[in-house]
């Protein structure tokens, strides 16, 4: 059903990963995604999984999580492979009817799948071992900076983390409006796409009144416990670098430093 | 001057058709006069329209008077500048347990309203722990708020007021949703913080036998308040409360119904334990 | 018309490390025409057991019978029974998306695939049997009373004219004068019409004025299967679940315990108040 949809995806277990600083693990996997795209050859990949490896057995999440994340991106990647291969201009390998496969082709299908990936795999690991809620406290201590551009990091990050907070209510109400729907003779699943566009409204207006209703409330119930935005705010669980987060920043930029000048100078 | 004092309060809104035309002016709190002294448990009373959620928003100033004043600890709602003074005096719990938690792990809720006035990281841990335990939450202090019944959850919100160390809370309507358990466990943890803690409480409801622990009780019909009193006196007037759509308790209609047929009993009686020990002597002469 | 239910169990979540019994063996006959009670507290499963009467949940095993039918053959035709058996969600007025109140209250029976004069016709009905003015048939539904709203609600399922009528806690929500109100109207509708009407709630005061049986749910099971007055008779029992009995039945129990020769099973006030006159005027 509905409700059984886990956005977030955290898995619940203790290890170094978890306990890092969330701006670590933000950063981290920004940087592992940008050393991805500065390989030239074969021995920047095998270095980038090796890293991943020793990182995923860190964080002690079984194997198999990692892998259903992958399902998602299926279709992605075989659309990838699928026109890399054939659509690429140069010295053909061989050819099926019309279409060509090049070497360059084969090249860049192999690349971008394995980028892709080890990209998917990389930030899932992040996800995995951070919380939703401690995501969003990284990312507004992270982001600070960006105040400086009159970016309102503090009002992005509460509304994040608002959205995390209402997502499962609102997919428990869409899915007893719909019941009500149904117990009413509405029929959700045949006809055309019209149709079936059309059959949404008694579900939709319910759930939209419902959310600005929700929402309406909230923000009331926000400004009834003083609520008025990121000035002055103190925080129960400001976020504080220790010892491993700074270990984790050398052994990230160590990989960094390494794993490109391997990639791309050597060879 | 009590805790919280409104004078002449007078709160009206203008209602409009679709183009935004005048319909007619609607007058929700209509010259209302109270004064509510510290540390009292205090119960008003109406049915759905009655103009009493009206009056509780005026007390956090949510709302502002159309005429007359509120005091909430001595400072005046109108005035704008002191706002968020007067939100931290008196707190307000809302009837939807769902809608006004704002975190995703229950200790973080509680915290978020020490966290908007600016206390000290450890001090708000001392405060969430202290709330929690207040309301007996403490245990589910890790747990998603999605996890907890509807009981709970009017609990942790109440928790997440009372962390903010006001003199008064205002609970709109906070059994409203809940099943006859949630219901209980809620008024327990108010008459907790009142008793305990010397919170002043005001408690909106249309349950009857919630108030029956109140120092004092309002009932409003229309905007104004039609009674005032002790449960007491106010459960005295059966057929009063039932012209202004309220509910009588079973034990108090029973004793009103055997009042009515000629039996000697006196008003405003509110438990089992007071019917017994009034009717038992009067079956006992007999024999 | 009757609804027969024999040994349904319901796992929520089956296949899942977090699989929960939520109905566990529940065996009843519900006979045509009869007014029952439904209480339990929350999560005792009592809705769930009310959304599988029309379909929308599958029993794990068991089966559910309709008019001597059962509801799993492959050939039922389950749009049909659900138009058989309304059902009343709590907070019904939360499904109301029309523009105007009648419109709302005709989007049941033109799922049915009436023509728009009998829709209409059955619309109007359904809002005159649950006491709508005529002059709020062509407002919003949104600006109505709470009380106001739940009505139209209740008509957009009456008027597809189901045999079966359950109303999952109809009064949550709504103040004393509303909750009566709507009570009434519903003893009234089951007299006129004499359909049979499944009341869930979860307070013995509201439901022992009007209906002729409970049931009582705990835990996923029938825990008591009864008359009121039966039911009752085990407040104590009823208490320990977290359900208790009006309050009518504890002051006869005290007043008997203390001496008082009443008759402990009398439910309403009226009862109450002829059986302690009565011991009272015994004993003088």
């Amino acid at each position: 059903m509905l409700r059984d949809i886990t956005l977030g995806q955290y898995y619940q277990t203790d290890s170094v990963l978890h306990r890092l600083d969330p701006r670590v693990k933000l950063a981290g996997t920004l940087l592992y995604i940008i050393s991805l795209f500065f390989f030239r050859n074969f021995i920047g990949y095998l270095i980038a999984a090796a890293f991943l490896a020793v990182v995923i057995k860190l964080s002690r999440v079984p194997f198999k999580f990692m892998v259903k994340g992958m399902k998602a991106i299926l279709f992605l990647l075989l659309i990838t492979v699928v026109f890399n291969l054939f659509l690429t201009p140069g010295e053909p390998l061989l050819s099926v009817w019309k279409l060509t496969v090049t070497k360059e082709g084969l090249g860049t299908a192999v690349t971008m799948a394995v980028r892709l990936v080890m990209l998917v795999i990389g930030s899932s690991v992040m996800t995995l071992t951070t919380t939703p809620n401690n995501l969003t406290d990284g990312m507004e201590k992270g982001m600070r900076p960006l105040k400086v551009f009159k970016v309102p990091v503090h009002e992005v990050a509460m509304m994040m983390s608002i959205a995390l907070r209402f997502i499962p209510i609102l997919l428990e109400e869409t899915d007893k409006i719909m019941k009500a729907q149904i117990a009413r003779g509405a029929d959700f699943e045949s006809g055309n796409l019209i149709r079936r566009a059309k059959a949404l409204v008694p579900l939709l207006v319910p759930l939209f009144i419902s959310a600005f209703r929700r929402a309406n409330d909230l923000a009331m119930a926000m400004e009834a416990r003083c609520y008025r935005g990121g000035e002055g705010r103190t925080k129960m669980k400001p976020l504080i670098y220790q010892k491993r987060d700074r270990v984790a920043y050398l052994c990230i930029l160590f990989y960094l430093v390494g794993s490109i000048c391997v990639g791309r100078l050597l060879l | 001057m009590g805790i919280i004092k409104t004078q002449e309060v007078v709160f009206e809104y203008i209602r409009r058709d679709e183009e935004g035309n005048v319909e007619g002016i609607t007058t929700a709190v209509d010259h209302v006069n109270l004064d509510i002294k510290q540390g009292q448990f205090i119960a008003i009373l109406g049915h759905n329209g009655s103009g009493k959620s009206t009056l509780a928003k005026h007390i956090n100033a949510i709302l502002t008077p159309t005429e007359g004043t509120v005091w909430v600890g001595g400072m005046d709602t109108s005035k704008e500048e002191k706002v968020w003074d007067i939100r931290q005096t008196a707190g307000m719990v809302f009837q939807n347990p769902d809608n006004q938690i704002i975190g995703q792990v229950v200790e973080e809720d509680v915290g978020f309203g020490p966290e908007n006035i600016g206390i000290p990281t450890k001090e708000i841990w001392e405060r969430v722990e202290e709330s929690l335990k207040a309301v007996g939450m403490y245990a589910f202090r890790k747990y998603s708020p999605n996890k907890l019944s509807g009981g709970q959850k009017q609990r942790v919100s109440i928790a997440g007021v009372f962390a903010m160390h006001p003199k008064c809370i205002v609970l709109d309507e906070p059994t409203a949703m809940l099943d006859p358990n949630g219901r209980r466990e809620v008024i327990r943890a108010v008459r907790g913080l009142n008793q305990v803690e010397g919170v002043t409480v005001i408690l909106i409801t249309h349950y009857m036998e919630e108030i029956i622990h109140a120092d004092r009780a309002f009932v409003m019909d229309k905007g104004r308040i039609a009674m005032e009193g002790t449960p007491r006196e106010i459960f005295s007037q059966v057929e009063k409360l039932q012209e202004l759509r309220l509910d009588v308790p079973q034990v108090t209609l029973l004793a009103h119904e055997l009042q009515k047929r000629g039996i000697a009993l006196p008003n405003g009686i509110l438990t089992t334990q007071e019917l017994a020990d009034q009717l038992v002597p009067l079956g006992k002469r007999g024999n | 018309m009757s609804l027969i239910l024999d040994h349904v169990n319901y796992i929520y979540g089956e296949d899942t490390p977090l699989a929960v019994k939520a109905l566990d063996d529940i065996c009843l006959t519900i006979p045509d025409g009869q007014f029952v009670g439904v209480i339990g507290h929350t999560g005792s499963g009592k809705s769930t057991l009310m959304q599988h009467l029309n379909g929308l949940v599958k029993a794990s095993s068991g089966h559910i019978y309709f008019n001597g039918e059962d509801i799993y053959d492959r050939d039922f035709d389950m749009k049909k029974l659900r138009s058989r058996v309304g059902l009343v969600f709590q907070y019904p007025e939360h499904q109301l998306f029309e523009i105007d109140v009648f419109s709302d209250v005709c989007f049941g029976p033109k799922n049915l695939g009436l023509s728009k004069r009998e829709a209409e016709l059955r619309a109007y009905d359904a809002l005159r049997k649950v006491g709508l003015p005529d002059e709020l048939f062509y407002q919003s539904p949104f600006e109505l009373s709470g009380g106001q709203k739940r009505r139209v609600a209740i008509a957009g399922v009456l008027a597809m004219k189901p045999d079966v009528l359950i109303l999952d806690e109809p009064t949550a929500g709504l103040d004393p004068k509303g909750r009566d109100e709507i009570l009434h109207q519903i003893k009234n509708l089951q007299a006129e019409t004499g359909m049979t009407i499944l009341l869930v709630s979860h307070s013995m005061e509201d439901v022992a004025e009007y209906v002729e049986r409970i049931i009582v749910m705990n835990k996923g099971s029938v825990m008591y299967d009864d008359i009121p007055k039966q039911v009752f008779s085990h407040y104590k029992e009823l208490e320990e679940v977290g359900l208790a009995a009006p309050q009518v039945t504890y002051i006869l129990h005290e007043l008997k315990k203390r001496g008082l020769d009443v008759d402990i099973n009398a439910t309403t006030i009226e009862e109450a108040a002829d059986t302690v006159e009565k011991a009272l005027k015994v004993s003088c």
